[in-house]
């Protein structure tokens, strides 16, 4: 009885997965077509990954992805970081303010925030392109950062840093060299958020983006009229360098302890 | 140590111009007439009254809240069970499943919504029933990791309690299990309902152009019709629907918080 | 992380080296030239040749920014964003209002090459009377395309836009999806001018399309249509008259049909906006474009009538690409076909009652 019911469990976890990876494997399938169809598989060719590599828009797409997704994460979680430190050392009430206008990104519908950043740009007469991207991706990411922070300062213990300055440690050395260590745990966690939240978006980044500066996501937008399969060949790359860095990440420290475990075992 | 609290000064004007601002600037756009410069506002209801003045408008709306609801219990009904059997599995093989359930959603939203097209046009299903797939696929996996860690964070103990009491295990699921999964399922629904009411390039990609959800209606205004002032208004309309409807989420589980109690 | 970090940074290093890779091929100095070395081009989707772009950045030593919209209003609304381009392809009507609205510079017509190539069908047009603003690029007609192995060619001719709502072929049609083109067949199935104030006449072509709506179960799409009716996926579709001499020369089957209750008959051409960054590389592109290579390229990728006539003839003559296929050679000087012109009040109209059609 009990083994019936695991091998449902199991049968139904199998079947939610099959949900879950039906459409990318057929995005990779039909990526290696030879024909342009997206439903009959004539063959087997490379062709699309080539007309990818020579496409300027597409390689165009990914690099202001990654570009801007690294600066907006770098910036995001500097500033961020230090906002939390901040916000740990003010008054409650200014604390409860700035983390609820901090929240407002986060519970918008993206839609909202995106309308309302570009009715900015447009009211203040700045000329909509990288930077206003950029702009709008540090200012989604930043509550990331600052939510993923502010647990760790809660569990930091205040005399240590206090016995920092007192030894003589300039704020500076004691922010640096005490507070951040401690707290590396949120920022680096933060920072992976905020990576992925710029690397995906696509709402906020439409409608705060101007003539040639384009991501990923809008690329894909813009070319879903026509029939496209160098898009499958981009998404067959993206899910295979996500895979292989989510697995490196999730399999290196496993064998690193594993080794750790060994080397012990032999001293 | 109050030196490092001038810390927040900076982002406190970031907030200011970048959070505050803008959202100042819909209100403002969806109370006045359209057309005006800065200089010369003119305050009007105009825009919500003809938002609700017409059927369709508040019939998009509806359509909106039904496909986000049904989206909601559709992740639930197969997210829930999901959940569960990951939960018993043994530890490695729960950090694999997580790990594969998290996988896709490091692809890109779009990219993953784009593949299904092809998929679905070998079936001839309503428009209604594409963004629905389109929507329980994209947003499931919020609910099930939400469930799960309310799942395995729940004290073994109380189950073993209820099973030594006499409960069967119908019993123990209905009153100890399901109750203290609560939190899990209703933190999932906020992470699921809300960008399912305010999603636009699903119904965009999957269902055709004649299936508007409120989404397109405020992607419409602003970047076809170029009526600001009336997309302001409807973006303002959903946005107080969406807290009102967190609000009411926050309400259920504090109640059956305290009925617990 | 450091590893992430590392692998991101090696993949950016690659991607910029390939971006910068195709600069540098002519040694002209476009900044001594021009004053600038980059523009910004705002065009239709699939509307030109796939070199052209590239072509005039290697011969010119610049970068084109290039980008794509779906319709006139996305463009204008778009430019009312903020976003400074240096060319746009607008419509008739939108010109019109453009140069009502003081949003474009006069061309400097000295810098203006090609003009004598330009058909003479296609210039001094109402919206734009003298072509102090536009130079023309593409024109042609709207029209029915059917596929002649399901729908009789002269039942089309007998009903023209009305087959539209034939229920024999329920299921079976794409409309084009805006409310200019949807209202301007409703119109001129009723037997209404495309450019009519009358509110009793919208009301009409609204209660007609919304009828079409609820009875046929139209799919509506934009660009989507060339892909659609090549795999012939349903019997009739409203298209431009390009896409139809596209999709025709892809698939025989399909043929096109103006309906004698007239059409609109419009020109895309282009403008440069008064805001632009960079007018004087912006004249050149639009030398390079109307150039005679860059048409051929532009017209036979995507189907539509060059502005340019010996392309036209080329493409249309015996021997050409486009020979025989009658949606190609669009028909000029019916009476009943007209041009749009803007008006402010009835576009907000039509795109509210568009909106209603297809919600209900």
């Amino acid at each position: 009885m009990k083994a019936l019911k695991r091998k449902i469990g199991n049968g139904y976890i199998l079947l939610m997965m099959l949900f879950f990876y039906l459409p990318i494997f057929y995005v990779m399938i039909f990526s290696f077509n030879e024909s342009k169809s997206l439903t009959r598989f004539t063959g087997f060719s490379l062709v699309w990954y080539e007309k990818m590599f020579a496409s300027r828009p597409i390689m165009e797409a990914v690099y202001y992805t990654i570009v801007i997704a690294l600066i907006a994460t770098a910036v995001s979680t500097v500033f961020g970081t230090i906002t939390a430190i901040g916000l740990s050392k003010s008054r409650k009430i200014l604390r409860e303010v700035v983390l609820q206008i901090n929240d407002i990104p986060m519970l918008n519908p993206e839609i909202v925030t995106a309308i309302g950043f570009m009715l900015l740009f447009t009211s203040m007469n700045i000329e909509k392109g990288f930077m206003t991207l950029l702009i709008a991706h540090i200012v989604f990411c930043i509550p990331y950062v600052i939510l993923s922070v502010m647990p760790k300062l809660r569990q930091l213990d205040d005399n240590i840093a206090e016995a920092a300055l007192d030894l003589g440690a300039t704020p500076f050395q004691a922010l640096t060299k005490v507070i951040i260590p401690q707290i590396m745990p949120g920022v680096v966690s933060g920072a992976l958020i905020a990576f992925t939240m710029s690397f995906d978006d696509f709402i906020i980044s439409f409608f705060t983006t101007g003539p040639g500066v384009n991501n990923i996501a809008i690329y894909v937008y813009s070319s879903i009229k026509r029939i496209n399969p160098s898009i499958n060949a981009l998404s067959t790359i993206i899910v295979v360098v996500v895979t292989t860095v989510l697995v490196l990440v999730n399999v290196i420290p496993v064998i690193r302890d594993r080794k750790k475990g060994k080397n012990e075992k032999i001293s | 140590m109050k030196t490092f609290s001038k810390l927040v000064w900076p982002y406190m004007a970031w907030i200011t111009v970048f959070i505050v601002a803008p959202m100042l600037l819909i209100l403002l756009y969806a109370f006045t007439k359209e057309g005006n410069s800065v200089l010369t506002l003119q305050f009007t209801l105009n825009n919500f009254t003809r938002f609700f003045s017409d059927s369709i408008f508040p019939s998009v709306m509806a359509r909106s809240l039904k496909i986000a609801l049904m989206t909601t219990l559709l992740c639930i009904l197969f997210g829930y069970p999901a959940a569960y059997c990951i939960s018993k599995l043994n530890d490695k093989q729960q950090a694999l499943a997580i790990l594969l359930v998290t996988l896709p959603m490091w692809i890109n939203m779009l990219i993953r919504t784009y593949a299904w097209r092809g998929i679905l046009s070998y079936f001839d299903f309503d428009s209604e029933i594409k963004v629905l797939i389109g929507m329980v696929y994209n947003f499931i996996p919020f609910m099930i990791l939400q469930i799960h860690t309310s799942l395995s964070k729940m004290d073994q103990s109380l189950i073993a309690a209820a099973e030594d009491l006499g409960a069967n295990k119908t019993q123990t699921f209905m009153r100890v299990i399901f109750p203290l999964s609560i939190p899990g399922v209703i933190a999932g629904i906020t992470l699921v309902f809300l960008p399912a009411v305010s999603s636009f390039f699903i119904p965009k990609l999957l269902g055709g152009g004649d299936y508007v959800l409120i989404g397109n209606l405020i992607e419409n205004y602003f970047v076809s019709t170029g009526d600001w002032n009336f997309g302001s208004a409807i973006s303002l309309i959903m946005a107080v629907l969406i807290i009102f409807s967190m609000f009411l989420t926050k309400r259920i589980d504090h109640q059956i918080g305290e009925e617990k109690e | 992380m450091k590893k992430l970090v590392k692998i991101l940074a090696a993949g950016i290093l690659l991607i910029s080296t390939g971006c910068s890779s195709n600069e540098g091929s002519s040694d002209v100095d476009p900044i001594e030239t021009y004053g600038c070395d980059v523009i910004n081009v705002y065009n239709w989707g699939e509307y030109i040749g796939e070199d052209v772009v590239s072509n005039f950045e290697k011969t010119y030593n610049v970068r084109v920014n290039y980008s794509m919209f779906d319709s006139n209003e996305e463009m204008y609304t778009t430019l009312l964003g903020g976003n400074a381009y240096d060319i746009l392809v607008p419509s008739d009507y939108m010109i019109e209002r453009l140069i009502q609205e003081d949003l474009l510079q006069p061309l400097d017509k000295s810098k203006i090459t090609i003009l004598d190539d330009l058909a003479e069908g296609v210039l001094n047009k109402p919206y734009d009377p003298d072509n102090t603003y536009s130079i023309p690029y593409f024109w042609g007609s709207v029209g029915i395309l059917y596929d002649t192995t399901k729908v009789d060619p002269a039942k089309v001719e007998e009903m023209g836009w009305d087959i539209l709502k034939d229920t024999e072929y329920a299921g079976e049609i794409f409309m084009y999806d805006s409310e200019r083109d949807s209202f301007m067949v409703a119109l001129k199935a009723l037997g209404y001018s495309m450019n009519t104030e009358d509110d009793a006449e919208i009301e009409e072509a609204y209660q007609w399309l919304l009828e079409l709506h609820q009875t046929m179960d139209p799919a509506y799409v934009t660009d989507e249509v060339n892909d659609a009716m090549i795999n012939a996926e349903k019997s009739l579709a409203v298209v431009y008259s390009g896409a139809a001499a596209y999709i025709i020369a892809e698939n025989p089957d399909m043929a096109y049909f103006e309906p004698l209750q007239g059409t609109n008959l419009w020109n895309d051409a282009m403008v440069i906006p008064a805001n632009a960054k960079c007018p004087a590389l912006a004249h050149e592109f639009i030398n390079f474009a109307l150039s005679y290579d860059s048409m051929m390229d532009s017209s036979l990728t995507v189907g539509y009538t060059s502005a340019v006539q010996s392309v036209v003839d080329e493409l249309g003559s015996e021997g050409g690409d486009f020979y025989g296929n009658e949606a190609y050679t669009p028909r000029t000087g019916y009476e009943k076909d007209e041009v749009f012109t803007h008006n402010e009040v009835l576009k907000k109209k039509l795109s509210e009652l568009w909106i209603k059609i297809k919600v209900s």
